[in-house]
């Protein structure tokens, strides 16, 4: 299997005294997407944000390329980890190019070599740069802005891809647009990605394998069969709550997995 | 009244440019340091009280004691006007550290967290994210500062430092109204001029919102 892209070896994160993740011991695989499935406050957001060292652990060690994020550079390691977050956090005052050119200027990449990665950024995420190079976010739709976030994220050429509930803020039929389009994006560029979601539907699209997360607690960690088959309480009521909401009462719940 | 405005347009005229230079200068000063002040408290949350509180309290000095404590101040040497515009500054400052403070906390969290998360420095932070993002909200406070002062100014006269006090001063003694309304009307228009002009530049810098 070769070293993992991402290792959580012990970690503990605690805030005033009290423990809101862990212990946590997890591997996230080269090039696999890994989804942190759990309701919220389960410690889904704390756990992602400890990747990208917005949180630090209390105890263990979170490691990255095999080195703790301790030891990294701490800018270094962020530039080197796209992050898309709920609503993309997009800077409102600069135009689309200018945010999905926000990594590579940083870097200090030639002007035209960023005008260029701008543009198939925003081809890879089917947002017509001639058309929306120019815009700024309040004149997109939800569904575009959380596109141009992906592109902005993937503009440095990240080999790591952190998502925290990136579709949860969009109407459900933007959403599936964008959660399909995502996985265009996922065939062409492939990265280590760690996506957050509360959505047992969106996990079982996108996912390779499902990190179950409870209290702070890592519950299991599912393969797409593992997971539709696993006879646990908790495992068994995502899978409810889930065809649930597929209105086919009393489908099977293999039904809409192709 | 026409008559009145003749024969002493000269000294109106100087007297307002005096008046110009007091507010001009203070505001400077005031804003070179109460913007700095106000980014420090966003960084140390700690001084925040202590500080916001010194301003506080100054603001509730009366001005014109405020004029007459700093009369002998060493370094500020026998010249009205330093004095007048060091009284002045020091009123500026609560708007402006207070608003400056206020404009920075007050930026997006999720804009803030997607920034950081990237990998901006904290100076990249400042210079791209925050002080763009707040920039209509200072402006706000150098407004508020800007019309205070001026109508403040009016009573740096009292320690001769020129300005259109001046007039106002003198039309009270003389008990002249042409005298007072000729320091009191273009008072009145420098600060609503300084307000509808400050006032645009601030809406035409407030970020858009998503
Ligand atoms: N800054 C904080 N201080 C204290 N508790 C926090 C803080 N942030 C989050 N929490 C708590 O930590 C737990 C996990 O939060 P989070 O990781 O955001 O969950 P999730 O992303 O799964 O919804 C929750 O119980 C939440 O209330
Ligand atoms: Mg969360």
């Amino acid at each position: 299997m070769g070293e993992p892209a991402i290792a959580f070896r012990g970690v503990t994160y605690r805030a005033q005294g009290r423990v809101l993740l862990g212990p946590l011991d997890l591997e996230v695989r080269p090039w696999e997407t890994l989804v942190l499935l759990g309701r919220s406050g389960s410690g889904k957001t704390t756990a992602l944000k400890l990747i990208n060292r917005l949180l630090e652990e209390s105890e263990g060690a979170v490691l990255v390329n095999g080195r703790p994020t301790r030891e990294w550079d701490v800018i270094t390691l962020r530039r080197h980890i796209g992050y898309v977050i709920q609503e993309t956090g997009l800077f409102p005052h600069y135009s689309v190019e200018r945010n999905v050119g926000l990594i590579p200027r940083l870097l200090g990449k030639p002007e035209p070599e960023i005008r260029e990665r701008v543009d198939s950024m925003l081809r890879l995420v089917d947002l017509d740069p001639q058309e929306f190079r120019r815009r700024y976010p309040h004149q997109l739709s939800g569904g575009q802005r959380q596109r141009v976030g992906v592109a902005r994220a993937l503009a440095g050429d990240p080999e790591i891809l952190l998502m925290d509930e990136p579709f949860g803020a969009l109407d459900p039929l933007s959403r599936a647009e964008v959660q399909r389009q995502f996985l265009e994006v996922q065939k062409r560029v492939r990265k280590t990605t760690v996506l957050v979601t509360h959505d047992v539907g969106e996990a079982l699209l996108l996912a390779n394998r499902i990190a179950l997360l409870e209290g702070g607690k890592l519950l299991g960690i599912y393969s797409l069969p593992e997971f539709l088959e696993s006879s646990d309480k908790t495992v068994a009521a995502y899978r409810a709550a889930w065809s649930g909401n597929l209105q086919f009462p009393g489908d099977d719940c293999h039904g809409g997995i192709p | 009244m026409v008559e009145f405005l003749r024969i002493h347009r000269v000294e109106i005229a100087t007297l307002t440019l005096e008046h110009v230079w007091l507010v001009a200068a203070s505001m400077g000063i005031a804003v070179l340091i109460g913007v700095p002040a106000g980014i420090l408290l966003t960084r140390k949350p700690r001084l925040r009280e202590p500080v916001i509180g010194g301003a506080n309290i100054i603001e509730t000095i009366p001005s014109l004691a405020l004029f007459g404590f700093l009369l002998p101040a060493p370094w500020l040497g026998a010249r009205a006007d330093r004095i007048a515009i060091t009284a002045l500054a020091l009123y500026a400052l609560l708007p402006i550290v207070r608003n400056t403070y206020v404009g920075i906390t007050g930026v997006d969290p999720g804009v803030r967290e997607a920034a950081r998360g990237m990998g901006l420095t904290s100076r990249q932070m400042l210079w791209q994210v925050e002080l763009p993002l707040s920039m209509s909200v200072i402006l706000a406070g150098i407004r508020t500062a800007t019309v205070l002062s001026i109508g403040i100014a009016t009573i740096a006269a009292a320690i001769g430092a020129g300005g259109l006090g001046e007039f106002i001063f003198r039309g009270l003694a003389m008990v002249n109204d042409s005298l007072i309304l000729a320091g009191a009307i273009p008072a009145a228009i420098l600060a609503l001029a300084a307000d509808l002009g400050l006032g645009w530049l601030e809406a035409r810098l407030r970020p858009p919102r998503t």
